[in-house]
């Protein structure tokens, strides 16, 4: 019994040290993407801090009820925060995630996909009209992007026989036979969809700030705002971290602490390649980013139909 | 003279509705017409003689001639011919049948002059107000001569609002404007929207209009003016300052010397660079592209800081009085002007390269916003916008003012007319301004800048003049008057017909295309008149009125 309370009690704190590390890093990766893309248009760029300095001043900032059901916003910014910090408990991050590595892949879909709700959320409850359109926007994205994640999972699983994130989710998707054929279409389709799961040029189509203002994001203000950008900057760091486990499992062998820095030196990689594409790309259009992303959806499912085969 | 052969033409057809003329020089053409033959006339020489409509100007003449004027201002692109075609209207009546119907692109000046002179265009197809605020009572119109300058009516009402048209069936709007963050001045479109499709737009806008022709008319003095006229534009503005003078010059018949003419010539090609280096940056924000947008003002930097070093100012250069310039180009400035133009082909070379292999954007402006020769044509569209759509006009080459006649240069045309015809054009305009200013520097001679203007300007004289601003031609109508100001002068800026255009370029695209598509005529309208603050501690919101604000701006602080 005792041992059994010691177990939970050290869970917790393992949980808590990981959400704490998230919450610390995230605005300073922010930082860093803001002065990386600074330098390659030829700016200053902001201090490393501003992340920090950004979430701090909305923070202590009025809510303003600007929405036509405010408490909805708010609660969707809760929930999309919460979401993702939940997920920093499952993911393994250079080291094994302190709920375990047993738990279910599937878990890690569904948490994309309900951090996710918050924008629809938080747009519908905002009912303006540049925020139901980005809303919609977002269904669109997402109707077509999760299933994307939800294959690569799955993939990993029929190689490995097994559902846990720490054989699905890691490298599983490499680990046919054969020649991994999936495995390597399923890394480019989502390399090539990425920013849209981090919201970036050239897929922010639902927040597209000179198009349609923010899309759902154009009533928030103060802390509600704060969180929401918190949630961006998570995941940025989480989403980049999932696809290191997915599909850069390699060179982590060596276990501790060296194994722990070249996870982070690979997500950093990763990092730098949105901050770069962003920087280098124009926004597609809604109609043109959606046929992209089925023409990804197609691919990914025929990398589905070559795993069954055992490619 | 082609002028002479044109009226021939007309008198043939029309006969004494033709009342006089007058060529004041081979380029500018007066011509009386009886009131109701006007829409005839106008049709003729718009479809017939395909000339091309540049603005109406209502005038009221009571003071001087008993009468009130119209002016229906036409150009003649490829015999070099600026046209007036006046009419004269009785004071007690002053009626006169609209040209809209046949001339699409008069829509708007006519309803102006319904607004701002109170004379009434008959029969005109969509007679809605369109300049005065929606607080202004019916029937008072400022551009009157017997309207001071300051006075605002009794009856004026601040809580009236504009009354929009019913959207068509089955479309939802969507306000645009009046603040957007790719809308730097105010402006509002409320678009019908079907799903994420354009159905149609109703635009309001004026809501920044500042008075500034009447203000010229009653308390400036003609050298005054052409400080007031560049702040018309917070980016073209030494084309409006060069317009001014011009048409000063061209109604009185004074000709500024050699070396002002090439210093004009230099300071208009250096605003063309930098306005389109602004709009290509401007354009890359849209569309996201912010890496460029960056890049292209880095770029710019070097000119506004030799703007600066020759006029005193990165922008409003204060370059024009009547019959010169004020600003001298000396030997140091022209030599390191010589090297930032070396700077910038090489770097502009690097990013013209860098467009035309992105496929990314042309994706995003390929076959959107459209105007064709067609709607060119209608809607009398200016500058890129017609370039782009093969329509081959441009003032330096077909109304040379200044030093243009002396230098050599070449016209950009593409076909498409979409926005990646529109961006070409520009990127491939700034080449030719450099060569322009190359030769400028080359040619000039030593030589005074500035004509002496002993005698008074005679009265009533009529000034033509359009400069080639980077969004087109911007022209300015003037008539001498006492006083030493003008008694009336207009200006048409190239926003005021291509804005017309936007509708019928928005139609049948997605909400996502709106925003290039208007940013690609490179629009200018005005600055903010309304704040509003909040009482932290009481929650209290109050909106500031018009009148608060001006005390504010204007009381002293009582230390």
């Amino acid at each position: 019994m005792g041992g059994e309370l010691k177990t939970i009690a050290g869970t917790a704190a393992a949980c808590v040290a990981q959400v704490l590390w998230v919450l610390l890093l995230a605005p300073l990766v922010e930082g860093l993407v803001r002065k990386l893309t600074a330098r390659i248009q030829s700016r200053q760029g902001p201090p490393i801090w501003q992340g920090w300095f950004d979430l701090l001043k909305l923070l202590g900032k009025e809510d303003l009820e600007a929405a036509e059901v405010p408490w909805l916003p708010r609660a969707a910014a809760f929930l999309s925060l919460g979401t993702l910090l939940f997920m920093a408990c499952v993911l393994p991050l250079g080291a094994a995630p302190p709920l375990g590595e047993q738990t279910d892949a599937i878990l890690l879909v569904h948490l994309v996909t309900l951090a996710g709700l918050g924008a629809l959320m938080a747009g519908f409850g905002a009912g303006g009209t540049y925020s139901l359109i980005g809303s919609s926007r977002e269904v669109m994205v997402m109707v077509l992007l999760e299933p994307l994640l939800a294959v690569a999972v799955v993939a990993g699983a029929v190689h490995r026989n097994s559902l846990a994130v720490a054989e699905a989710a890691r490298g599983g998707v490499f680990a046919a036979e054969g020649f991994p054929w999936s495995g390597l279409v399923l890394l480019v389709v989502i390399l090539l969809a990425f920013p849209a799961f981090v919201q970036r040029v050239p897929f922010d189509v639902a927040e597209a700030e000179t198009e349609i203002m923010e899309g759902w994001l154009m009533e928030c203000s103060g802390p509600t705002l704060a969180l929401f950008k918190y949630t961006a900057m998570l995941k940025l760091v989480l989403y980049s971290a999932l696809f290191v486990n997915l599909f850069l499992p390699w060179g982590e062998g060596v276990g501790g602490v060296g194994a722990w820095l070249w996870f982070w030196v690979k997500t950093g990689a990763v990092i730098a390649l949105v901050a770069t594409v962003a920087a280098a790309h124009a926004r597609y259009r809604t109609d043109q980013a959606v046929r992209w992303f089925g023409m990804m959806l197609a691919a990914a499912l025929g990398a589905l139909w070559l795993a069954g085969l055992g490619y | 003279m082609k002028a002479r052969e044109k009226e021939r033409t007309l008198r043939e057809r029309f006969g004494a509705a033709i009342r006089r003329t007058d060529v004041t020089s081979p380029g500018r053409w007066c011509l009386y017409v009886a009131p109701e033959a006007i829409r005839e006339v106008c049709r003729f020489v718009f479809r017939e003689m395909d000339a091309r409509y540049v603005i109406s100007v209502g005038m009221d003449d009571r003071p001087y001639s008993g009468r009130f004027l119209v002016s229906h201002n036409f150009a003649f692109d490829r015999d070099g011919i600026l046209a007036a075609f006046l009419a004269e209207l009785p004071p007690d009546r002053p009626e006169i049948p609209s040209i809209a119907g046949e001339v699409p692109a008069a829509g708007w000046a006519e309803r102006e002059f319904r607004d701002l002179v109170g004379i009434e265009p008959k029969g005109h197809p969509y007679p809605k107000r369109l300049v005065l605020p929606d607080g202004w009572p019916d029937g008072v119109h400022p551009l009157r001569k017997d309207h001071a300058w300051n006075e605002v009516p009794e009856d004026w009402d601040d809580e009236v609002t504009f009354r929009f048209d019913d959207p068509p069936e089955g479309c939802t709007v969507v306000p645009f404007g009046p603040f957007h963050p790719t809308l730097d001045e105010p402006a509002h479109f409320r678009l019908y929207v079907e799903g994420e499709t354009v159905r149609g737009c109703e635009y309001r806008g004026f809501m920044v209009h500042r008075g500034i022709e009447k203000l010229a008319e009653s308390v400036m003095s003609y050298n005054d003016i052409p400080m007031l006229a560049e702040r018309i534009c917070g980016i073209c503005g030494c084309v409006h300052n060069v317009a001014y003078a011009q048409a000063v010059e061209s109604a009185a018949g004074i000709q500024p010397p050699p070396r002002a003419e090439y210093i004009r010539t230099v300071m208009l090609e250096l605003e063309r660079l930098h306005s389109h280096l602004l709009w290509v940056g401007l354009a890359c924000h849209i569309l996201g592209f912010d890496t460029l947008f960056m890049q292209a003002f880095r770029i710019r930097e070097p000119l506004m800081w030799i703007a600066e070093k020759i006029s005193g100012n990165r922008k409003t250069y204060s370059l024009c009085l009547v019959g010169g310039v004020r600003w001298e180009i000396t030997p140091p400035l022209a030599a390191e002007l010589r090297g930032i133009l070396d700077r910038l082909e090489k770097e502009w070379n690097e990013v013209a390269q860098a467009v035309g292999r992105d496929r990314n954007i042309q994706r995003r402006t390929r076959g959107v916003g459209m105007a064709d020769a067609r709607l060119v044509k209608e809607l009398g569209l200016l500058g890129p916008v017609a370039r782009a759509a093969g329509v081959d006009i441009d003032c330096r080459r077909d109304h040379p003012y200044a030093a243009y006649d002396r230098v050599e240069f070449d016209v950009v045309v593409e076909l498409d007319g979409d926005v990646w015809s529109r961006v070409l054009v520009r990127v491939r305009e700034v080449f030719e301004s450099i060569r322009i200013i190359r030769q400028c520097l080359e040619k000039m001679e030593p030589g005074p800048i500035q004509t002496p203007i002993d005698e008074e300007l005679l009265p009533g004289r009529i000034g033509l003049s359009s400069v080639e601003a980077p969004r087109g031609e911007s022209h300015h109508f003037v008539v001498t008057g006492e006083n030493n100001r003008p008694r009336r002068w207009r200006v048409r800026a190239p926003t005021y017909q291509n804005l017309q255009g936007v509708p019928a370029m928005i139609r049948d695209q997605t909400l996502a295309d709106m925003t290039i598509a208007l940013g690609s005529i490179d629009p200018c309208f005005s600055c903010t008149d309304r704040l509003e603050t909040v009482d932290l501690r009481t929650g209290l919101v109050k909106v500031w009125s018009q009148a608060e604000l001006e005390q504010l701006v204007r009381a002293r602080k009582s230390h």
